[in-house]
C-alpha cells in the first residue's frame, strides 16, 4: 500500500512538471527572413540591415531568452539571445524581429552575424544542440524580398515557405485582406436561414445519438442486473406473489422479528433524514451500525470508571 | 478663505450629487425594483438581490479616474468582474449544479434529451434577428437569466391546455448506483468529443456529478453544491448588476442585445413547449410527456426546470415535474454548447 502511495505521488509530481513545461521553445518558428534591406524597415540606430522574424505558434507565452540563432551548422551557438532580458518572450501568436546588423553590442535584438544568400538559418534551443527550426535562403533571393512562412489550413498551424516581394516584419504573414468566415457567410447566406437549418439538424443529430447511447447503456445495465434466467419451479406459481404467499411471508416476519423490522425502518429513516446516511441507490436506505451509538452503554450510568 | 471655498468646490465635484445623471438614477431605481420584487414576491431572490444591489453599486455617480468603477482597469469591482468577462464563474456554477443534480430521470428516459435540442432554436432565432438588426450578438445572458420565471410562465400557460398541464409522467425507473457513476464519465466523453468548445462547462458539470455519485468524495460534493456555488452566485450577481453602469449599458446597442437575449428565451420556450405537444401526437398512454417541461430545454440550469415544477404544481400539487425537467435542462446545456460550436465553426 505504501509503495502505491509513493508511485502515485511521483506520478502526480511528474504530471505537474509536464504542465509547467507544456508551453515551450519548440513552439517557436522562423516566420520571415530578409537578407538585403535597401528600402525597408529601419532599425533603432537608423540603419537598414537584414532581419529575422521569430513567431510563436502556440496559444501561450514562450520565453526565448537563452536560445541561439546561427547561419552555420558547425557553430550552432553563434548568437546567444540574452536570458537576462525580460523582453525576450513572445505572447500567443506574436512575433519579434532581430536585426542582422553583425554587431550584437547594439542590443538583444541585434545579431552578431550578417545573413547571406544561399545559407541556412537555424533557430537553436537553449541546450545549444537541438534545432527548433531552420530556413534555407535561396541563393538568388532579390534585395528587399523575404523568405516567408505563410499559415495554411483550417487551424493555420501549418506553414508553407515562399519568397515574398512585400515583406511584413513583425506582422501577420498570412493574407490580411482575406475575407473573414463571418463576411463570407453573410454574403452567401444573407438571412441566416441555411446556417440555422444546418445548425438545428446538427444539434438534433448530436442529442439523438446521445439519447440512443444512454438508452443502450441503461438497457445493458438492466439486463446485467436481471442476471442469468433461472428455471422457475411450479410451486412459485410463475413468480406471482399471491395473497396467500404474501400472508405467509407476513406471518413469518412477524413471528421472527416482531415489531423490530418496523423499528429498524423507522431508525433508518431517522438516520437518513438527519443526513447520517448516504443513499447509495435510489429508493434504498442503508442501515449502518453506528460506531458511537452508546445509548445502551452501561458505563454511561457510572459516576466513576471502575479501577 | 478663497482656498477653503476652492477646496469645498473640489469636494463637491467628487460627490455623487455633482456627477449624477438621469440615467444613473433610472438604473438605481431599477435595482431597487429588483430587490423589492425579490423580497416581496420571492422571485429568484438569490439572483435578483445581488443583481439589484449590484445595479445600485454600479450606478453610483462618481468622478471618473478614481479607479473604483467596474470598467476601470485594476479596481476591485473590475477584478471581480473578470470572472464574468473571462468566463470563470459559469464553469464553477456548473460544478455546483453537477454536484447537486440527480440525473436519474435523464438516465432512465434519455428520449427527453430531444426537448433540449428543440429549445436551441432560441439561439438561432436570436441569430436571425441579429442579422436583421445588422449586428452580431455576443453579450452574456446573465442579466436576463433572472427573468426566466417571468418570461416563461405566461408562454407555458398560453400554449398548453389544462388537460395537458395535468399529464402525470410515470416515475422514472430506479437507476442503479453503477449507472449513476457511469453517466458522468460516458456523458462527458461523448459530449466533449462532439463539442470540445463546451469543455469548461460540460467538464465541470459532469465532474461535479461524479463527485456526488461516486459516494467517496462527499466532502468535495458538499463544498461544490454548498459554499462554492453560493460564493460564485453572489459574485456573479453583484458584478453583473454593477456592469449595468448607465453610460455603458443604456446605449442603443446594449438595449438591442438585451432585447435579443430576451427574445431568444421567448422563442426557445415557445418551440420547446410546442415540440413536446407535437411529439405527444405520436405517444400513447403513460408515454405522453407533460408539455410544461418543454420550457426546460432552455439552458438556464436549474431555473427553467424549477419553473416547470412550480407551474406544474400550481395545477396539481402532487405532480412533481422537476426530475423530468432536469433531463431537457441538461440537454439544453449540451445543445447550446453544440450550437455555439457550430456558430464558431461557421462564423469564427
Amino acid at each position: 500500500m505504501r509503495h502505491y502511495r509513493i508511485i502515485l505521488s511521483i506520478a502526480i509530481t511528474f504530471l505537474c512538471g509536464l504542465s509547467l513545461d507544456a508551453q515551450n521553445m519548440s513552439d517557436l518558428l522562423i516566420g520571415e527572413v530578409l537578407v538585403e534591406n535597401t528600402s525597408g524597415i529601419v532599425d533603432g540606430y537608423g540603419q537598414r540591415s537584414g532581419w529575422i522574424e521569430l513567431f510563436n505558434t502556440s496559444n501561450g507565452t514562450v520565453k526565448f531568452g537563452g536560445c541561439y540563432l546561427s547561419d552555420d551548422k558547425s557553430d550552432l551557438k553563434k548568437y546567444h539571445i540574452p536570458t537576462s532580458d525580460r523582453s525576450a518572450q513572445l505572447g500567443p501568436r506574436q512575433s519579434v524581429v532581430f536585426y542582422t546588423s553583425g554587431n550584437s553590442s547594439q542590443g538583444t535584438f541585434y545579431t552578431n552575424f550578417k545573413l547571406r544568400n544561399g545559407s541556412t538559418l537555424y533557430l537553436v534551443s537553449n541546450d545549444g544542440r537541438t534545432i527548433i527550426d531552420q530556413v534555407e535562403i535561396p541563393a538568388d533571393l532579390p534585395a528587399d524580398q523575404s523568405v516567408v512562412r505563410i499559415p495554411v489550413g483550417v487551424k493555420e498551424m501549418e506553414f508553407k515557405t515562399q519568397v515574398n516581394p512585400n515583406p511584413t516584419p513583425g506582422s501577420y504573414n498570412g493574407n490580411v485582406d482575406a475575407k473573414t468566415k463571418s463576411q463570407i457567410m453573410k454574403e452567401q447566406d444573407p438571412h441566416g436561414l441555411v446556417l440555422t437549418l444546418i445548425a438545428v439538424m446538427v444539434v438534433f443529430t448530436a442529442l439523438l445519438i446521445l439519447s440512443f447511447i444512454f438508452g443502450w447503456i441503461g438497457n445493458a445495465n438492466k439486463r446485467g442486473k436481471e442476471g442469468p434466467k433461472v428455471k422457475k419451479s411450479k410451486k412459485s406459481l410463475d413468480g406471482k406473489l399471491t395473497p396467500e404467499i404474501a400472508a405467509a411471508i407476513s406471518m413469518a416476519l412477524s413471528s421472527e422479528f416482531g415489531g423490530e423490522v418496523y423499528a429498524a425502518i423507522a431508525l433508518a429513516l431517522d438516520d437518513y433524514l438527519r443526513g447520517g446516511v448516504h443513499d447509495i441507490e435510489s429508493m434504498v436506505i442503508t442501515i449502518q451500525p453506528s460506531s458511537n451509538g452508546n445509548w445502551a452503554d452501561k458505563t454511561q450510568n457510572f459516576r466513576q470508571l471502575p479501577r | 478663505m478663497s482656498t477653503i471655498i476652492e477646496n469645498l468646490k473640489q469636494f463637491w465635484f467628487f460627490t455623487g450629487f455633482a456627477n449624477a445623471t438621469w440615467q444613473n438614477l433610472a438604473m438605481i431605481l431599477i435595482g431597487i425594483v429588483f430587490i423589492t420584487i425579490a423580497i416581496k414576491k420571492g422571485w429568484e431572490p438569490l439572483l435578483l438581490v445581488p443583481i439589484g444591489f449590484g445595479m445600485i453599486i454600479g450606478n453610483i455617480p462618481m468622478f471618473p479616474g478614481l479607479n473604483i468603477g467596474v470598467y476601470e482597469d485594476g479596481s476591485v469591482l473590475n477584478t471581480l468582474y473578470q470572472g464574468v468577462k473571462q468566463g470563470w464563474y459559469p464553469p464553477l456554477i456548473f460544478l455546483g449544479i453537477g454536484a447537486m443534480t440527480d440525473f436519474s430521470a435523464l438516465i432512465s428516459q434519455p428520449r427527453l434529451l430531444l426537448i433540449g435540442a428543440a429549445a436551441q432554436t432560441g439561439i438561432f432565432g436570436a441569430y436571425l434577428l441579429a442579422l436583421l438588426l445588422g449586428f452580431d450578438p455576443n453579450q452574456s445572458a446573465y442579466s436576463y437569466m433572472a427573468l426566466v420565471p417571468v418570461i416563461q410562465r405566461p408562454i407555458m400557460l398560453a400554449l398548453t391546455t389544462k388537460k395537458e398541464r395535468l399529464i402525470k409522467m410515470p416515475a422514472p425507473r430506479p437507476v442503479s448506483q453503477r449507472e449513476k457513476i457511469i453517466f458522468p464519465i460516458v456523458g462527458f466523453l461523448l459530449t466533449a468529443f462532439i463539442v470540445p468548445s463546451g469543455l469548461p462547462l460540460l467538464g465541470m458539470l459532469f465532474f461535479g456529478n461524479l463527485l456526488k455519485e461516486s459516494g467517496v468524495t462527499r466532502r468535495l460534493a458538499e463544498t461544490a453544491r454548498g459554499p462554492l456555488i453560493d460564493v460564485v452566485t453572489t459574485l456573479i450577481g453583484l458584478t453583473v448588476g454593477a456592469s449595468t453602469q448607465a453610460d455603458k449599458f443604456l446605449t442603443g446597442n446594449s438595449l438591442k442585445i438585451f432585447l435579443l437575449g430576451l427574445l431568444s428565451f421567448v422563442i426557445a420556450t415557445t418551440v420547446g413547449v410546442l415540440f413536446v405537444k407535437f411529439w405527444n401526437l405520436f405517444l400513447k398512454g403513460d408515454r405522453k410527456i407533460n408539455p410544461l417541461i418543454g420550457n426546460a430545454g432552455v439552458s438556464a440550469v436549474p431555473d427553467s426546470a424549477r419553473v416547470s415544477e412550480v407551474v406544474g404544481r400550481e395545477f396539481d400539487p402532487d405532480n412533481h415535474l422537476l426530475m423530468h425537467a432536469m433531463g431537457p435542462n441538461v440537454a439544453g446545456v449540451i445543445g447550446s454548447a453544440v450550437a455555439a460550436g457550430i456558430l464558431l465553426g461557421f462564423l469564427g
